[in-house]
């Protein structure tokens, strides 16, 4: 079958441009072995990473047909089929005999280099930046071996199979507007870390990965690493865990961002649902301690007011007694099950 | 028992959620849920023992947390043998994916599913059953009520009307089996637009973060994030922003005059909820549908539809 490659196309300094592309394909074909084939019998300046061919590298990463993946884990058919479905959802229709169109660009919240080869010296970077090593003295030879039982070994597997192909990073929504973030890669690395029985720095990474800007309050829970990971690395559920074991060691004095999952619970407590008054003056303004913070409501809270959206009364849910004692029942259990 | 309840079918019945911002800043959507779901003749009984969903933030404290929390909310509407109905993607989003889970765990895990029941027992509150569906209004309109049968519904058709979907990060991700869209190029918002006479307007942001999340403590980040879909949006001409997500509103609309200042640039782009463009196409008033009470006046947008 014919299919057409959209491709984007661009030199380090130059606009970007689509270029097309038609191939004669199977269904089978991957996404990478189409970009081979470009390459060799029709225009050998295409630049493109590759290495492996099967999932094992991570240097594939693009996006293709808008989300990020790689190009040798998805195919012809694959694809087809995805876009035949949206075509349905849309109410569109059949394509009426035209050729199919596959768009290729490159990975995103990374510099350009050429075509679909980004700079992932920033990615790396961020990686280094969480140390994910296992610590000094869990590096030290011991007298026999690294000694671990299944059971902490099957804790890393997730995390272990991060290819590090850049997918999540370029979705990243916090990426995006905040450069000091490390990214999901990173602290997924993170978590395994922590994860890890040898590593004996945990204290001091949790303390490093509580950075509000760097680490991990950072992610604004957009699951798209969660979405676009091709090995179920799950990002953000990895990013979660590590929220848990910071939260479990700090109360709601600790930071702004601590102290919004806190309070948030407290006030479930309290009335079933969120009063949202309290939520702002408690989180924001540390029930009035920090003056800066209360002072940052006023412009909200007057637009909110003028609006006639400022909630002047609070019902609580007939659940909230409920709702409080199976809360304090999961928290105590909880409590039992993680000495810290 | 009058005849218009008997009327309505069962599937048009719903253990209706109602979540903590249409309780709250957005009452403005429980309002607008409410007059719609009137005129459709979709019946929502209100669970009145129903408590905040965590939006995501329980999970941070424990998966036992979030899971047994929204079994409960679960459960009320299995009491009533209703499917539940939200109308925020991030309720949604957060109990689809607890009845998802726990629905497998049903069957793969039924020691996990145990001890979840146990701590609701122990509470005195009704175990999960795995019996029902949760949805959102987008799903139940789109599926259940059906897009023919509001077109025929629809009295004043929004002709001309440039709308860009936001859709909220939870409705489109949060789940692993969504029964209408694909997570990356959805589609059920836009095509509730052309059934109400409306025009799509296709833009990146519509499937991003709207900020809301990072908002209380990375405030510019937050805006900036919404900044950016905002002034997407307004550029591939959009009139409105339509979003099933109370939480997007409020960062988008109740804090847009902030980001406007943030950006440096005047944004003045209408924030509606999903009822709301609904409603106005079967005729419902804007004052009915809470349209006095959004931060970014709607009077010009109403004008263009000569309203």
């Amino acid at each position: 079958m014919q299919v057409n490659f959209k491709i984007l196309r661009q030199s380090q300094n130059g606009a970007p441009r689509v270029q097309n592309y038609t191939l004669e394909v199977t269904p089978a074909t991957t996404i990478l072995d189409c970009l081979n084939r470009i390459k060799w019998e029709q225009d050998g300046t295409l630049a493109f990473r590759k290495n492996c061919r099967n999932t094992i590298c991570g240097s594939c990463g693009m996006r293709i047909n808008g989300r990020s993946a790689l190009a040798c884990k998805e195919n012809i058919a694959g694809e087809l089929g995805r876009l035949e479905k949206i075509r349905e959802q849309s109410g569109e229709g059949e394509t009426g005999g035209n050729v199919p169109e596959m768009t290729i660009a490159p990975l995103g919240n990374l510099p350009i280099i050429k075509d679909l080869i980004v700079d992932m010296q920033p990615f790396w970077d961020n990686l280094e930046a969480v140390e994910p090593y296992i610590s000094t003295a869990g590096r030290a030879i011991p007298e026999r071996e690294f000694l671990q039982s299944p059971e902490e070994r099957a804790k890393l597997d997730q995390m272990g199979n991060c290819i590090m192909c850049g997918s999540c990073y370029s979705e990243c929504n916090a990426r995006a507007v905040n450069p000091e973030f490390v990214g999901p890669h990173a602290l997924a690395k993170a978590h395994r870390a922590i994860a890890d029985s040898r590593d004996n720095q945990l204290e001091s990474r949790l303390e490093q990965y509580n950075d509000p800007k760097t680490g991990v309050w950072g992610c604004t829970r957009c699951y798209l690493c969660n979405e676009v990971c091709p090995m179920e690395v799950a990002p953000m559920d990895q990013i979660g865990k590590i929220k848990g074991e910071i939260l479990a060691r700090h109360d709601a004095q600790a930071s702004r961002p601590i102290r919004h999952r806190k309070v948030l619970i407290d006030l479930v407590k309290q009335g079933g649902w969120i009063d949202e008054r309290q939520f702002a003056l408690r989180v924001v303004s540390n029930s009035f301690r920090d003056v800066k913070g209360l002072l940052s409501l006023a412009p909200v809270g007057l637009q909110v007011l003028r609006a006639r959206k400022m909630p002047l009364t609070f019902d609580p849910s007939e659940g909230t007694a409920e709702v409080r004692s199976l809360i304090e029942a999961v928290q105590a259990h909880q409590a039992d099950q993680k000495p810290s | 028992m009058t005849g218009q309840t008997q009327a309505i079918p069962q599937s048009l019945r719903y253990a209706y959620f109602p979540g903590c911002v249409a309780q709250g800043a957005c009452r403005e959507l429980y309002q607008s849920t409410a007059a719609l779901t009137t005129v459709l003749g979709i019946e929502l009984v209100e669970l009145k023992k129903a408590t905040c969903c965590g939006s995501g933030t329980y999970k941070e404290d424990s998966q036992l947390l979030e899971d047994t929390v929204n079994a409960r909310n679960i459960a009320l509407a299995e009491g009533l043998n209703l499917p539940l109905l939200t109308h925020c993607s991030t309720c949604q989003g957060v109990i689809g994916h607890v009845d998802e889970r726990l629905k497998e765990a049903k069957v793969k895990q039924p020691e996990y599913l145990g001890q979840v029941n146990e701590f609701l027992t122990q509470q005195g509150c009704s175990p999960y059953q795995g019996t029902t569906e949760v949805k959102h209004l987008l799903w139940a309109l789109v599926g259940d009520y059906g897009l023919e049968t509001l077109k025929a519904k629809v009295t004043r058709p929004l002709t001309g009307l440039n709308c860009a979907a936001f859709y909220g990060c939870y409705l489109l991700r949060a789940q692993k089996y969504l029964p209408f869209d694909d997570p990356h190029q959805p589609e059920s918002m836009e095509n509730l637009f052309r059934a109400v006479g409306a025009s799509p307007v296709y833009y990146r942001g519509r499937t991003q973060c709207c900020g809301w999340p990072l908002s209380s403590y990375a405030t510019e980040q937050a805006f900036q994030m919404a900044g950016g879909h905002l002034q997407e949006a307004i550029a591939q001409g959009a009139d409105c922003l339509v979003t099933p997500c109370p939480l997007c509103h409020l960062n988008l609309d109740s804090r847009q005059p902030e980001i406007a200042k943030f950006l440096g640039q005047s944004l003045n782009i209408p924030i509606l909820h999903l009822p709301q463009l609904v409603g106005l196409a079967v005729g419902i008033a804007p004052q009915a549908l809470g349209l006095n009470r959004h931060v970014v006046k709607t009077r010009v947008f109403l004008e263009k539809l000569g309203l």
